[in-house]
């Protein structure tokens, strides 16, 4: 009797568990892996954008991964995937045009390997510097570019992209000679590193920043864009492009395998779309990331690598010496 | 302050937040205590858990992986003579003799009462002084960072066992496979070979699986299998601790708490070093120094508080400034600011409470971790009754698959499994394994400080004697060296009346 109860109940269990998966839509988890730090910018992105995932698609799950390597884990991610893999990977300017022009052995991969999706967010870089210099604009900056001996300037590791923005920036003023970077393992500590007076200057994301400029430790001098920031605590601080010099936002674009079904890859983006929409998603990116949401085309792709390429073919001596 | 302690007491102490905090307490204690699975690692597996959550039990389960993995490091560094994690590695040194000699619960429970006291320590520092510590930490620069690991390397002297040159060429080694990977200063490659996945360098948690638990297999490999039977005095073990142990243990608990905290606030430093020095400390303190590396008491109490001391400590500035104090904190960063937190002094008057909330929870996780630890030290302790034949396949086990969930690659598998050699090859040669585990923790630091200093002084040494912290630390440098040249001397006097 208890071996036909048990039977019975076993058969139940397999029908049930067989009738769950009829009539439901096929559901795709795709992984997403960051190849940065789990606590860096890209990385928290990517995860909120995981946890909306399921609220704007039936069809699609994202599961974020943050696996930190950079070169090394986008290399592992390109041997290991192939075509319509339910795989993505971010990759950023540093990769693209950075580390594909100063260390090209690094990279076992090229652009041509991967599809893109989306860009999630750009980032505005600010330049601080101490605050007991007293350079609150560009104009200060120039004065004291003119006048200094030496400018050293903090920055997170030593050829990103934050080193090659103040290349750019102390090199079109014409003052790359003097310049000193200070490379430091984090954006974090060197945003410090300028507060205690280790360094002038300091070039970061307005959110790493932030905290030591509301205590009084640095002034913000200006913006890596175009125009003024526009929103948020630095909102009215002047964008280096205003005034002819060379900049760039960081931007990591979220890339699937090369050969990828394009129907595929559009539903991806339009998944994507919907989530960054989301006006939780936005208001978190702007708020408290001090981000901006920002979806990009192919071309504005190629656009945005093509022009930190400019940037560091010109200014790669200051910086890699 | 007071006028958020009732309202944060209010958020804190939820069915929800308690049983987080036990959830991840039990994760944290289970985790740790696997060689290879780190608590970093942890807190990465389970964040995106947390983000669906609100700050308060986000953080909460974290904090429970957290300070549980502190102590959970220990308890495979009493038991298998490996460290859970790096941090654990100063317990080994004392904890395994102790349970070798029958006493295995015991040195769990001193590892357990040593880390929940530094825990709380740390977090009522936090609580009562962080903003002000905080303000100390961010003082401190590059140079005086330099100072902190050249105080660090003395450290050498006080695990090299009996010869000191043999430490010193072990140290050595580990200082140079530091080097291995993208240059610090430049991002150039060094000692890669054109293997890509070294450009990170290799990871502290797979070499110690080689150094330190693969070594002892090969070891109890070349042992007849009659020398492999169990110890009958483990068996009968009750766990006592005296009267006397636990006043020995008072001093070294307290002052490696107050390490703990001291290295904690530093960004960047981490427990591995603060139980380092602790246990050190403790031992150029100690009147029972020939204990030490024995099974001493005070060893695994010095360790172990100062681990735990660093996990509050290391919030001090994530809390106040913003900025991480380790790699796992860092990543509780992300719990923050997912939740629209961005830490910072201005947030103590705009989220006051859940501030509060978090620093008051912290000692409740600390609470939650010594009962829970009170129940796994039973059964952890019934390891050791587990025949080896049927115990050493299952470390093995554990190693490899630990080596391999580090980075999800083989690679660091066969990582290990070099290391393994390395340290039986070493062994064979009596050279000290341990100073090679503090070439490697402490390496990078020291180079990428030392020459961060000289590009900011433009080359002047002046820089590490330019405030009075770096004056400090040379103060404690010249102290260090002249207690052990002072007790080498006397060694030296000793065996030459024993020859007379």
């Amino acid at each position: 009797m208890k071996k036909r109860v048990l039977s019975l109940s076993l058969a139940l269990v397999l029908l049930t568990a067989t009738l769950a998966g009829c009539g439901g839509k096929k559901n795709a988890t795709w992984k997403v892996t960051c190849p940065w730090a789990p606590s860096g910018v890209a990385a928290m992105v990517s995860q909120q954008a995981a946890t909306k995932s399921t609220s704007y698609s039936d069809t699609i799950t994202l599961v974020a991964e943050a696996q930190k390597g950079d070169a090394a884990t986008v290399n592992t991610w390109v041997a290991d995937t192939k075509a319509n893999d339910t795989e993505l990977v971010f990759v950023g300017e540093g990769l693209l045009s950075i580390t594909s022009i100063l260390d090209p052995a690094k990279l076992q991969f090229g652009y041509e390997d991967f599809v893109f999706v989306e860009n999630l967010y750009s980032s505005i870089f600010v330049l601080s510097a101490d605050a007991s210099l007293g350079i609150n604009s560009i104009a200060d900056l120039e004065a004291y570019a003119q006048s200094a001996g030496e400018i050293s300037v903090a920055v997170n590791g030593a050829t990103g992209s934050e080193a090659f923005l103040a290349a750019s920036l102390f090199g079109a003023m014409g003052a790359g000679s003097q310049l000193k970077l200070t490379p430091y393992q984090s954006a974090a500590e060197a945003a410090q590193a300028v507060a205690r007076g280790e360094t002038q200057f300091a070039v970061s994301h307005q959110s790493q920043i932030l905290e030591t400029w509301q205590q009084g430790g640095v002034t913000v001098v200006c913006a890596f864009d175009e125009k003024a920031i526009e929103n948020g605590p630095f909102a009215g601080v002047e964008g280096v492009g205003s005034k002819g010099y060379p900049y760039f936002r960081n931007r990591c674009f979220v890339m699937a395998r090369a050969g990828t079904d394009e129907k595929k890859v559009a539903e991806l983006k339009e998944l994507y779309g919907k989530i960054l929409a989301d006006k939780e998603v936005a208001d978190w990116l702007h708020d408290t990331m001090l981000l901006e949401v920002d979806t990009m085309s192919v071309a504005d792709v190629e656009a945005h690598i093509d022009n930190v390429k400019d940037i560091v073919n010109q200014y790669k001596d200051i910086v890699a010496g | 302050m007071l006028q958020h302690i009732l309202p944060a007491s209010g958020l804190l102490f939820t069915l929800e937040n308690i049983l987080w905090i036990n959830i991840g307490v039990f994760i944290g204690s289970v985790f740790a205590a696997i060689p290879g699975l780190s608590v970093i690692l942890c807190v990465i597996l389970f964040l995106p858990v947390t983000y669906s959550m609100t700050a308060i039990p986000g953080m909460m389960f974290l904090l429970g992986i957290y300070c549980a993995g502190g102590y959970g490091g220990s308890v495979s560094a009493i038991l298998i003579n490996t460290p859970g994690t790096p941090h654990a590695a100063a317990t080994m040194l004392d904890g395994h003799p102790l349970s070798e000699q029958g006493r295995t619960k015991a040195a769990l429970k001193i590892a357990l009462y040593a880390s929940t006291f530094g825990g709380i320590f740390s977090a009522l520092t936090l609580l009562f002084l962080g903003p002000q510590v905080a303000k100390v930490a961010a003082q401190l620069g590059t140079a005086e960072y330099f100072m902190v690991c050249v105080f660090g390397l003395t450290i050498i002297a006080g695990v090299s066992g009996k010869s000191m040159i043999k430490g010193l060429i072990s140290a050595c080694l580990g200082l140079l496979i530091s080097c291995i990977g993208a240059d610090p200063m430049t991002s150039y490659d060094r000692f890669t070979f054109g293997v890509t996945r070294l450009y990170l360098g290799l990871d502290l948690a797979v070499c110690l699986i080689g150094l330190f638990a693969l070594v002892e297999i090969m070891a109890k490999a070349e042992k007849k299998p009659g020398r492999l039977d169990l110890n009958a005095e483990k068996i009968k073990d009750d766990g006592v601790i005296t009267k006397d142990e636990y006043k020995r243990m008072i001093r070294p608990t307290i002052v490696s708490s107050i390490i703990g905290v001291m290295v904690g606030i530093i960004p960047g430093t981490g427990a591995s070093e603060a139980s380092w020095f602790s246990y050190n400390t403790a031992k150029n303190m100690s009147k029972r120094k020939e204990e030490f590396g024995h099974g001493s008491v005070e060893g695994i109490a010095a360790a172990e508080s100062a681990n735990n001391a660093v996990t509050g400590a290391t919030l001090i500035p994530l809390l106040t400034l913003g900025i991480p104090g380790d790699g796992t904190v860092a990543i509780m960063l992300s719990a923050l600011m997912i939740n629209g937190l961005n830490p910072g002094l201005s947030l103590f008057t705009t989220q006051g409470d859940i501030m509060y909330a978090i620093m008051l929870g912290l000692i409740l996780v600390n609470l939650f971790m010594l009962l829970q630890g009170k129940f796994l030290t039973s059964l952890f302790a019934k390891v050791v009754s587990i025949p080896q034949e049927i115990l050493t396949p299952i470390i093995v086990i554990f190693c490899f698959a630990g080596a391999y969930s580090v980075n999800e690659n083989y690679f660091d598998v066969g990582v290990a499994l070099i290391f393994g050699i390395l340290a039986w090859v070493l062994r064979k040669l009596e050279l000290p394994p341990v100073p090679i585990l503090l070439g490697l923790v402490l390496g990078s630091m020291t180079e990428t400080n030392f020459r961060r200093a000289l590009l900011i002084s433009n080359g002047s040494p002046k820089i590490f004697f330019s405030s009075v912290y770096c004056i400090i630390f040379l103060i404690l440098i010249a102290a260090a060296v002249g207690t052990i040249v002072r007790g080498k001397v006397l060694e030296r006097k000793a065996a030459a009346k024993k020859e007379d």
